[in-house]
């Protein structure tokens, strides 16, 4: 077995699968790069069990092959060469030989046979979907997902495929985000739970990518497809909380305020707030929107007004200004609307513009009850 | 100076091929043969060898396929730490009856700080000859030790006359003892300082006492210090018995400042691997998760959680650290982040009273 490549193609390639790969793993083999070659085809897999990505490489060859290379060692030695072709020869005695213009490096390499195998999906489903489309709606909903290993439903982003639309949600029972797509279908109704991990590599690697991912799914995987790369990842087994009944359908109470302003007076008053609770109080009567904060351990108090729209009655809600300012820092547009019924009802929070059509984000928070 | 750091009696007891030869006493059919532990699977390296494993140069995490190539006799047996520990302690018991003063460094080897001893015996040699005359007694395995007025020399000491044998370096022969030493064998030098010093010229503790405290800084940093010392004999590390740790923590200084939490987070990984490591090593777990941040102008801020379970998995760690750091934004550009996890499933530790009846309630969606 024998390859010649480009170094910074490669690494380039393998810095992306290298996300997949475990600090440390249980099964030794995990640490590796599986690659596959055959002829000028390199695939290259890295997995962790749960996930495996793989990228199909070009390069120069006729042979063919399977072996398994540490994945640390590779990235490390590739990361130090400047753009030049490297040849990799598989030796006899168990080491695979890399030549530079530099010199000669030995690696020794596992059995490709010794790599878990991907797992095929027996008759999937599939949709499509713009990459920069999913990487949006991944960073819009993940922050908002939960880490509780009790609820491992909700450590999981929430897919719901339909003919009408595509939605995406995540919630750790305080808040959540529900991002729904207009403009992009499935052919068929579809639901299932992804893990953050393979969101987040797939988040880093889409945004702003003008690809089209296919997506394929069932029952317990899910694959993604796009340029020259395949995830496969296991689902979370479960079954989602009912979030359509957390979000409250009368909200006569409606806030309208200019979001980089209110993001700022949340964070300044925060700081006065309760180290654990970090809870702050709105209080809104007519036009103005009172946010005040206090830690009576301390005897720290800080108070802010600000100019809004309102339309509703005076009412006082408090919430827990952490999450606040994620969903806040989450939006991109210039103007907010928190539309709220009473004090103990979830706020929900959406953005009034700077969305693509066909684009919704609703976002909801659970309120902390305030002693009076 | 002698009055402001008395003369101690310092004993460093190290077990001969401790797992190897466990398993030659539990095994009477590995007597005399060479045997390695651990290194029996294809990517294993072994983790001890015999005596007569080391004639033919089989070391201690040497791969198993080179041992196997160096001694084609070697016979590879399967560590079995739970009987290990269970010497050990009965080892560390006998020590105890000599002091309380018995620091561990591993299963197999312990400082012993011996200058008021439970037997008001005033000879740490003789001592340390009933210690490993008691240990040959009671478990049948042999042991070497090294005895001197402090950890550094005690622990190159016991090394000089293994395997079964001791060695003493009295007060008076400390310094001519480390100005023949190679700077190989100084405690703390490992092959990479060895190989710098060369390079400077420096071969054994006579060259290095000749250099001045200023370039051994220079060369070596905060190490620099500590090598100027030891090769005079100053080494006041003091013999601290094991304690249940309240918390396990791991931090890092970052070579510049970072200003980002973007940039933080591959350093996070980091850390939260290391802590993971320690947990791992410790075998321990906590409820409480700490994020320690040091600002570049000193001061020091702390986020923490408390779950509702032990947590020791580092990815779960990472998961919640980066909650901790976005947690607020920075208040200025950040010279050190560490993590710790506290309240620890170790027992003996007192639970973090409940939060008073919080006079707050954080309300949840009804799924």
């Amino acid at each position: 077995m024998k390859f010649i490549v480009s170094s910074s193609y490669l690494l380039k390639q393998l810095q992306v699968l290298g996300g997949v790969i475990n600090s440390s793993n249980t099964l030794p083999i995990l640490d590796n790069f599986l690659f596959e070659l055959d002829g000028n085809k390199l695939t290259v897999s890295a997995s962790d069990l749960e996930t495996t990505m793989s990228a199909v490489l070009e390069v120069d060859s006729d042979s063919q092959g399977s072996i398994a290379v540490p994945a640390k060692l590779l990235l490390d030695t590739l990361k130090t060469f400047p753009e030049q072709p490297l040849t990799f020869v598989v030796e006899d005695n168990n080491t695979v030989e890399i030549s530079s213009n530099y010199g000669k490096y030995a690696l020794a390499y596992a059995d490709g046979a010794e790599f878990p195998n991907t797992i095929e999906l027996a008759d999937p489903s599939s949709t499509t979907i713009l990459g920069d489309i999913l990487a949006t709606a991944i960073s819009k909903t993940i922050f908002a997902s939960g880490n509780d290993d009790l609820r491992p439903v909700m450590s999981g982003v929430f897919f719901q495929f339909s003919p009408e639309n595509l939605t995406f949600v995540a919630t750790d029972a305080h808040k959540l985000v529900k991002y729904q797509r207009q403009d992009v279908q499935a052919s068929e109704v579809a639901e299932f739970i992804m893990p953050k991990k393979p969101l987040n590599l797939l988040k880093n690697i889409l945004a702003g990518s003008e690809n089209e991912v296919t997506i394929e799914y069932n029952e317990s995987n899910a694959k993604f497809t796009f340029e020259n790369i395949e995830l496969v990842c296991r689902l979370i087994d479960g079954k989602y909380p009912n979030y359509e009944a957390v979000i409250p359908k009368e909200n006569p109470n409606r806030l309208s305020i200019d979001r980089v302003q209110l993001l700022n007076s949340v964070k300044r008053v925060s700081i006065f707030s309760n180290k654990t609770t970090h809870q702050i109080r709105l209080k809104i009567a007519g036009a103005e929107l009172n946010i005040s904060a206090e830690d009576l351990d301390y005897s720290n108090k800080a108070e802010e007004r600000l100019t809004c729209d309102y339309q509703g009655d005076d009412m006082q809600i408090g919430f827990n200004s952490r999450f606040l300012m994620e969903m806040l820092n989450n939006l991109a547009s210039e103007e907010v609307s928190l539309e709220m019924s009473l004090p103990n009802r979830a706020g929900i929070l959406t953005p009034s513009d700077a969305l693509d059509e066909g684009e919704h984000i609703t976002m909801l928070v659970m309120p902390v009850m305030l002693n009076n | 100076m002698e009055e402001k750091f008395p003369v101690r009696k310092i004993i460093h007891v190290d077990m001969d091929a401790f797992f190897a030869s466990v398993e030659q006493l539990d095994d009477p059919g590995l007597r005399d043969k060479p045997v390695a532990v651990g290194g029996g699977e294809k990517r294993g390296v072994v983790a001890a060898a015999s005596y007569e494993a080391r004639k033919y140069g089989v070391r201690s995490a040497m791969s198993g396929r080179v041992a196997a190539e160096r001694c084609p006799e070697l016979i590879f047996v399967k560590p079995r730490f739970d009987r290990y520990k269970e010497i050990s302690l009965k080892i560390r018991k006998i020590f105890l009856d000599y002091t309380d003063l018995v620091e561990p460094l591993s299963l197999d080897e312990a400082f012993l700080d011996v200058t008021e001893n439970k037997k008001g015996m005033p000879s740490a040699t003789l001592l340390a000859t009933e210690i490993r005359q008691r240990i040959y007694e009671e478990t049948g395995l042999n042991a070497s030790a090294g005895i001197s007025v402090n950890k550094f020399l005690a622990k190159v000491a016991s090394d000089i006359n293994k395997p079964n044998g001791q060695k003493t370096i009295p007060p008076e022969e400390v310094l001519e003892f480390l100005e023949g030493l190679d700077i190989r064998k100084f405690f703390g030098i490992g092959k990479v300082t060895a190989e710098k010093m060369y390079q400077l010229g420096i071969f054994s503790g006579k060259e290095l006492k000749a250099r001045s405290l200023e370039f051994l800084t220079e060369h070596f940093g905060k190490s620099g210090t500590h090598y100027y010392h030891v090769v005079r004999g100053i080494h006041h590390s003091k013999v601290t018995p094991e304690r249940i740790p309240k918390s396990v923590g791991a931090e890092r200084t970052f070579e510049e400042n970072l200003s980002s939490e973007v940039f933080m987070l591959e350093k996070l990984t980091h850390i939260a691997e290391e802590l993971g490591r320690r947990l791992k090593k410790q075998k321990v777990a906590g409820k409480t998760i700490t994020l320690k941040i040091k600002y570049s102008d000193f001061k020091t801020q702390t986020r923490s959680r408390t779950l509702g379970y032990y947590i020791a998995d580092q990815s779960l760690i990472l998961e919640l650290a980066k909650e901790l750091l976005y947690q607020e934004t920075l208040e200025n550009s950040v010279r050190l982040l560490g993590l710790s996890l506290s309240n620890l499933n170790t027992g003996n530790t007192e639970e973090e009273p409940e939060e008073e009846t919080a006079l707050t309630v954080q309300l949840r969606f009804e799924f």
